[in-house]
């Protein structure tokens, strides 16, 4: 339940389900959407992460 | 200057009971999450926002998340309401059955947080999109 990773994960996948279905409707175009907003997600929250990090607070 | 038009492309506007079906799917969407696409009959879309939203909101009451209240009184404790309120009646019910008051020294307390702040911001782009699937801007 601590874990942070896990739920960046499980918030990032269903976020990205939630726009791919808002904005595509072609099955293939559907996965390719997901796969691309779903990694964006992980990777760019891991880097925002990192760029916080010497942040005080 | 020599303009070609090779595309013209005609919008129907819809009628009055367009407005009323577009205004009806718009709230069922705003009450249970999918249900407007569901009466539009748009079941795959449907069947995702429901088990979507309705996921990440318990996620968040499971992760010690707090329901904030109906409170108007700063920008930020407004902000948190709206945000909730956004999931309809998952909000509303629990809401009024005590649930989600939410344990500020909870390790997950933020994440249970985002969790439902999330699942209600994304309901309301789902009300936007069965409103504009119903007014026939989008298929």
């Amino acid at each position: 339940m601590k874990d942070h990773l896990l739920w960046l994960v499980v918030l990032s996948l269903l976020t990205s389900l939630v726009f791919t279905f808002l904005s595509r409707r072609r099955a293939k175009e559907r996965l390719r959407y997901f796969l691309l907003v779903f990694f964006s997600f992980v990777l760019l929250s891991i880097i925002a992460g990192w760029l916080m990090r010497p942040l005080p607070f | 200057m020599n303009v070609k038009l090779t595309t013209l492309e005609t919008q129907t506007r819809p009628g009055a009971a367009g407005i009323v079906r577009a205004l009806l799917a718009s709230l069922a969407g705003a009450l249970v999450p999918g249900l407007g696409h569901a009466l539009l009959r748009k079941w795959d879309r449907a069947v995702v926002f429901l088990g979507s939203i309705s996921l990440m909101f318990m996620i968040g009451l499971r992760l010690e998340g707090r329901l904030f209240n109906p409170d108007f009184s700063d920008l930020f404790s407004s902000l948190k309401f709206i945000a909730d309120a956004g999931n309809g009646l998952l909000y509303w019910v629990c809401w009024f059955r005590g649930l989600g008051a939410g344990e500020p020294t909870a390790y997950t307390f933020d994440f249970g947080n985002v969790f439902i702040y999330t699942a209600g911001l994304l309901n309301m782009l789902i009300i936007v999109d069965a409103f504009d699937i119903a007014m026939g801007r989008k298929r």
